[in-house]
């Protein structure tokens, strides 16, 4: 009975297991893995039919089914989608059918097989797949180990509590399950509160009554449902990609579009959202407004309301080669002919992703990282990011999993997140000499991890300075990565956005343009706009500087899709001519502005004793925000972000930046200073409540603990369950550098 | 913008068809299908375009899909390259490239730079993932009104972007899964075919019209429901899933009008077959003949299946500002516009744009009173000037009085019915100074058609058209020569 009763925990877990099927014992024991009460109650309320959620989440777990039925979906799906985990084991999964004592748990099976067809006729959202698969794995082992338990149970019947494979496999079915619920939370809604979904549709009758193809839509439908997907009419318009593309969207800027429908305004709405967490530089409105009325800003020609060059007005194009020249220090004047001008840094990455790599192949990119390439890769391109995950803790040795055996690790090595793959990189030798340092070493294990994984690498992403870290890469190391790039004959895109935001005059930023001699430069392709620079994000326009003739001449075709108006190519080629204005006004007055903001906010977390990571460079401070965190986990640093948003203040969470370890947010300081300080009261609101909070929660599980513990017929039993999950959990945490 | 050559992209013969057209999609592939082709009884009615199959040489820098794109590019650039290396100008270059192959209206520049936008800088806040504000209402209250829609339409209903070319890219990727397609009446405006492959990876599966009149039909290239229908069914044997229909009204290179008549029976094959139907309507305020009587599809009452029916329209065309980068997109369809509009973020166009278009969709009186009425003048005048000029040349063309060009027959001038021939009577007009832009380009299947754009300043046209007098007048001396060896010409990617 054990048994079972962890498997209804799993779907407790996932909030798609409603209440009332269970009885109360079950949903306590659900809060000993420290589930938020406030997640699962949430889910629960909506509307859908029980019966569907739980039948799907348990076919996915190959685990309830119908005896007509149990030898089904586990091996083909598998065979489907070549999941390669070795031992698909539906013969523990079977035997779970069988062990079921209450065949009354298995409602609505016709419902199920619809699911099921689903599944094998249409292999949509196979990360998520790929995930519960990985997740039925585990939890068909963990069944395994503990079926071979109650046998030898039976045999020595005296002995209690668990043997050190059991232990490990629970962390890694907590560990799963909290990348699974992370990416169907948070990965879908990017951190929008909770909120009971809208109404649905009679969603059962529809699946009944319509075809096999449309049914798979109606999955998407369930989950965007579950994931509080605003629109729950999804119809069967979209074609899949579509629906996907929305629901990324939705998810991705819901916090930005409710800022942008009640924004702070320091006389006329004092209690709007103040929006820290896009990187915008808002501290020289004043210089360009003034420099973009000027006269010489609103000449009109024919031949800007003309069709031109779609690489961009030849004019832009001399202007930005020259203004790199300048500005990145180039040895030698950088050609016109390999620049490609495009309406924002979003769609340059977009379009260079779709010309170097084919769908499904895959760019390294160190983590955290930028979200919005995330994004960009996925939407248009279909192209996959490895992580290369960097760790916090500067450390010259090795983080121990708690899995006890390798093959356990190796299992664990990788699985998809969103639409990205994500290879977990078990950092062995590597030494830190400081947090989030990026090495070769790290990048040949992702590379080889990757490889493994049979993705197909094709580049490298790099940020400097650095996105959300705020590092700079010095000369030295970027050009081992260059190197590492060239040895693999990877790709190396470069954004340097934030080039001309280095406000700390100690240091020294170099752009990879400025190398004397490239490693391999037909593979080497720089990014640079001006909404950071500049803060004219709204001007929409970026540009590509590649040696590569082939590449920009493909790009070019993007110019169709990603054109800049006439207009604003001419007021940009006016404003990054004007040297001297930039020279003497624009760029020491920025800075001196960013770095008084940067004091401000620093000082303002060094005395409240937040750690931080801030290198003199770009518009934001990384901070650590883990302490405040209880459990460590991506569930509450959403929270904590929901908490913030509740007080009118948006930040960035770590998350969003593929960050590995929980508890880190991106604080943009680039605001003025009446704004910042009312900012930072929010902060500290929010920080205070999650500390109390924190105190009450203890007494409260104290006191539960103790009401618990009273009653229970078998105490000890109970209390060694207890410590077999808490405990998981918090391997989990040590193990996340905690 | 430049028409867009394209190389034969037609399936080998060796499928087995069930259609009796089937053995005729490589017609023009090789001298033996030629022979096929000018056998009146065996018409080609539909094709299916497959970019993949254009090109094939792989780069070492580049992906696939790179290639590929990088191959719509190159084939593009001939023409456009050349013009752009030897551009006409009054004064400093009489002898340059006089481009009649560009379909942009330069009869309108001084009206709209005579209206000189308030400047306005904004540049606190970035456009944002949404093109959102006040220039959605504008849209859709400028839509109501010279669409002449029953009701007003709604400003949520509105997609702002840069341009009809994203819309089409993001149409396609929304609607369609990879390898779908649309149907698309041709010859047609060829673009199309690239700003729906590039992201998207639709095809687009032709549907040929004849410029013969036959049976009930009234006028050459006419669309009829037939016709529809047999490409549907051709692509759906082939095993080709068809997800919509795109119509350009006024058309183009045709210079056709649907009548609502016609317009409602295509919207009803489309809803039978639970087709999306893409109207672009990027033309509509150039209709300058006002006994045309054109009727925007949002002026239909009662649409079959307004979930599904699509409206674009841009400024590039009507306001003569293809260079502002603005196209917008009606749709009833919230799903479809919360799609499009997540990809705005790819195709924002900038802040103070919006602002100046919002203003300038807003003055109603400078549009109704000055712009249009000019605009429509200047456009009749050089119409009428390029008509006569065609007539005393012999050459016969079509055009209905809508849009910026002329679909002209040069048939006559090609020695021998092949795309090859085309392709060089056009290098001879470039030749001599003057760009047009070839049938082929339209995927028109007759080879031998042009389209002229008449819509630039009298001293342009009037030389332009004493050039191409000159190619054709010593064009039409060749012609009765025999056929020359040029047939054996390559038929690689043209460059």
């Amino acid at each position: 009975m054990d048994l079972l009763c962890d498997l209804d925990e799993l779907l407790i877990f996932f909030g798609l297991q409603m209440p009332d099927l269970h009885n109360e014992a079950k949903i306590r024991d659900s809060t000993i893995l420290k589930i938020p009460l406030k997640f699962t109650e949430s889910v629960t309320l909506s509307s859908l039919e029980p019966c569907d959620s739980t039948c799907m989440i348990a076919q996915w777990l190959g685990l309830k089914a119908t005896p007509d039925y149990e030898s089904g979906l586990d091996i083909d799906l598998l065979e489907r989608l070549s999941f390669s985990a070795g031992s698909s084991q539906p013969d523990e999964a079977h035997m779970s059918i069988q062990s079921r004592s209450n065949p009354s748990d298995i409602p609505h099976m016709s419902d199920g097989q619809v699911w099921d067809q689903a599944f094998r006729n249409h292999s949509i959202h196979t990360c998520l797949m790929e995930m519960v698969l990985s997740l039925q794995q585990a939890v068909a082992d963990h069944i395994t180990q503990l079926a071979t338990r109650h046998q030898q149970q039976d045999l020595v019947p005296e002995e209690q509590g668990h043997n050190q494979p059991i232990w490990g496999q629970e962390a890694l079915l907590g560990r799963l399950m909290f990348q699974m619920v992370n990416h169907l939370q948070f990965g879908a809604t990017g951190g929008q509160k909770f909120q009971p979904p809208c109404p649905s549709e009679d969603s059962k009758g529809d699946v009944r009554s319509r075809e096999q193809a449309q049914v798979s839509k109606q999955i998407y439908k369930i989950f965007y449902q579950l994931t509080n997907f605003e629109d729950t009419s999804i119809n069967y318009v979209l074609s899949n990609r579509g629906v996907e593309t929305s629901a990324l969207y939705h998810g991705s800027f819901q916090d930005y579009n409710t800022y942008q429908g009640n924004k702070y305004h320091e006389d006329k709405n004092t209690s709007g959202f103040i929006n820290l967490g896009t990187s915008e530089n808002k501290l020289c409105t004043d210089l360009l407004t003034e420099r973009l009325s000027r006269s010489d800003m609103n000449y009109i020609d024919d031949d800007l309301l003309q069709y031109s060059d779609w690489r961009g007005q030849p004019f832009l194009r001399e202007e930005v080669a020259q203004f790199l020249t300048y500005y990145c220090k180039a040895p030698a004047p950088l050609d016109p002919e390999n620049v490609v001008v495009l309406n924002g840094c979003s769609s340059v990455f977009s379009a260079l992703a779709t010309v170097l790599c084919d769908p499904g192949e895959a760019f390294l990119v160190p983590t955290p990282t930028y979200s919005d390439f995330v994004f960009s890769a996925h939407l248009y391109a279909k192209v996959d990011l490895v992580p290369v995950d960097l760790e916090s803790q500067v450390s010259t040795g090795s983080l121990p999993l708690l899995s006890p055996s390798r093959n356990e690790e190796s299992r664990l090595g990788s699985f998809q997140v969103g639409n990205s793959q994500v290879v977990f990189i078990f950092q062995v030798s590597d030494a830190n000499t400081h947090p989030f340092q990026l090495t070769v070493d790290k990048l040949e294990q992702a590379l080889l991890n990757a490889k493994l994984e049979g993705k197909k690498v094709r580049g490298l992403v790099l940020i400097n300075p650095q996105n959300p870290l705020g590092h700079i890469y010095s000369q030295d190391s970027l050009m081992e990565y260059l190197e590492f790039a060239k040895k693999h004959s990877l790709h190396v895109i470069i954004d340097e956005i934030y080039m001309l935001s280095v406000f700390d005059e100690s240091i020294t930023f170099r752009s990879v343009l400025s190398m004397e001699s490239l490693p391999d430069p037909n593979k080497t392709h720089m990014i640079w706009g001006t909404s950071k620079d500049f803060g004219i994000s709204g001007f929409r326009f970026g540009t590509l500087y590649t040696h590569n003739k082939e590449v920009a001449l493909a790009m070019s075709s993007f110019g169709y899709l990603h054109g800049i108006s006439g207009i604003t190519q001419y007021k940009l080629h006016r404003l990054l001519q004007d040297r001297e204005w930039i020279d003497n006004v624009y760029l020491p007055t920025n800075h001196s502005r960013l770095q008084e903001a940067h004091r401000f906010i620093t000082n303002e977390l060094k005395s409240s004793k937040i750690p931080f990571l801030s290198h003199g460079s770009g518009l934001y401070v990384w901070i650590s925000l883990r302490k405040y965190l209880d459990p460590c986990t991506f569930e509450e640093e959403l929270l904590l972000h929901c908490r913030f948003l509740d007080k009118k203040l948006i930040l960035s969470c770590g998350k969003t930046f593929m960050c590995k370890e929980p508890g880190w947010f991106r604080l943009v300081f680039a605001a003025t200073p009446l704004l910042l300080k009312h900012a930072m009261q929010r902060f500290y609101t929010v920080l205070v409540e999650q500390e109390q909070d924190w105190v009450v929660k203890q007494l409260e599980d104290a006191i539960n603990q103790e009401v618990e513990d009273l009653p229970a017929s078998d105490a000890s039993q109970s209390y060694s369950r207890e410590v077999i999950l808490t405990s998981g959990l918090e391997g989990c945490c040590s193990d996340l550098g905690l | 913008m430049f028409t867009l050559p394209q190389k034969e992209s037609r399936k080998p013969t060796t499928c087995p068809g069930s259609v009796s057209t089937r053995g005729l999609h490589s017609i023009y592939g090789d001298g033996l299908e030629r022979e096929a082709a000018r056998k009146p009884d065996q018409k080609l009615l539909y094709g299916v375009g497959d970019p993949t199959a254009m090109f094939s040489s792989d780069s070492p820098h580049l992906s696939s899909r790179g290639s590929i794109i990088k191959w719509f590019w190159d084939s593009a650039e001939e023409g456009y390259r050349t013009y752009h290396m030897d551009e006409y100008d009054e004064d400093r270059n009489p002898g340059g490239i006089i481009n009649l192959g560009t379909s942009e209206n330069k009869l309108c520049f001084d009206l709209l730079s005579r209206r000189r936008p308030r400047s306005c800088v904004d540049v606190g806040d970035s456009a944002g993932p949404h093109c959102e504000g006040i220039l959605r209402e504008e849209v859709a209250s400028f839509l109501s009104f010279y669409c002449k829609s029953p009701a007003p339409l709604k400003p949520e209903n509105v997609v702002v972007l840069n341009g009809c070319a994203s819309l089409f890219s993001a149409l396609a990727t929304v609607l369609c899964e990879v390898g779908e397609a649309f149907l698309i009446p041709a010859p047609y405006y060829g673009a199309i075919t690239q700003h729906v492959y590039l992201y998207g990876n639709v095809r687009l599966v032709c549907v040929y019209l004849d410029s013969e009149v036959t049976g009930l039909e009234t006028h050459p290239f006419q669309l009829t429901v037939d016709k529809l229908e047999m490409a549907l069914q051709g692509a759906i044997s082939e095993g080709v899933k068809v997800k919509g229909l795109i119509l350009i009204n006024p058309q183009n290179p045709l210079g056709d009008i649907y009548s609502p008549g016609e317009l409602r029976e295509y919207l009803e094959f489309a809803k039978r077959h639970a087709l999306h139907v893409m109207v672009d309507e990027v033309y509509m305020l150039s209709v300058f003949e006002e006994s045309v009587g054109y009727r925007s599809v949002l002026s239909l009452e009662g649409l079959p299946d307004p979930q599904k029916t699509h409206v674009m329209w841009a400024t590039s065309k009507d306001f003569g500002m293809s260079g502002l980068r603005f196209g917008t997109l009606y749709t009833e369809n919230q799903d479809v516009a919360t799609a499009v509009a997540s990809l705005c973020r790819y195709h924002g166009l900038s802040g103070f744009v919006q602002y100046q278009m919002a203003q300038l969709l807003r003055d109603r009186d400078w549009i109704n009173q000055v712009y249009l009425p000019e605009n429509h003048a200047r456009l009749k005048a050089a119409h009428t000037y390029v008509s006569e000029e065609l007539r005393a040349l012999g050459v016969p063309f079509l055009s209905h009085g809508a849009g910026f060009f002329i679909w002209v027959d040069l048939r006559k001038f090609l020695p021998e019915a092949t795309f090859e021939e085309e392709r060089l009577l056009w290098r001879r007009f470039l030749e001599n100074k003057v760009l047009l832009s070839f049938g082929k380009a339209f995927e028109c299947k007759e080879p031998g058609w042009f389209r002229l754009v008449f819509s630039d300043k009298a001293h342009r046209l009037r030389l332009g058209m004493q050039r191409i007098r000159q190619v054709l007048e010593g064009k039409s001396q060749v012609a009765e020569d025999p056929p020359s060896c040029q047939t054996q010409e390559p038929r690689g990617p043209h460059r």
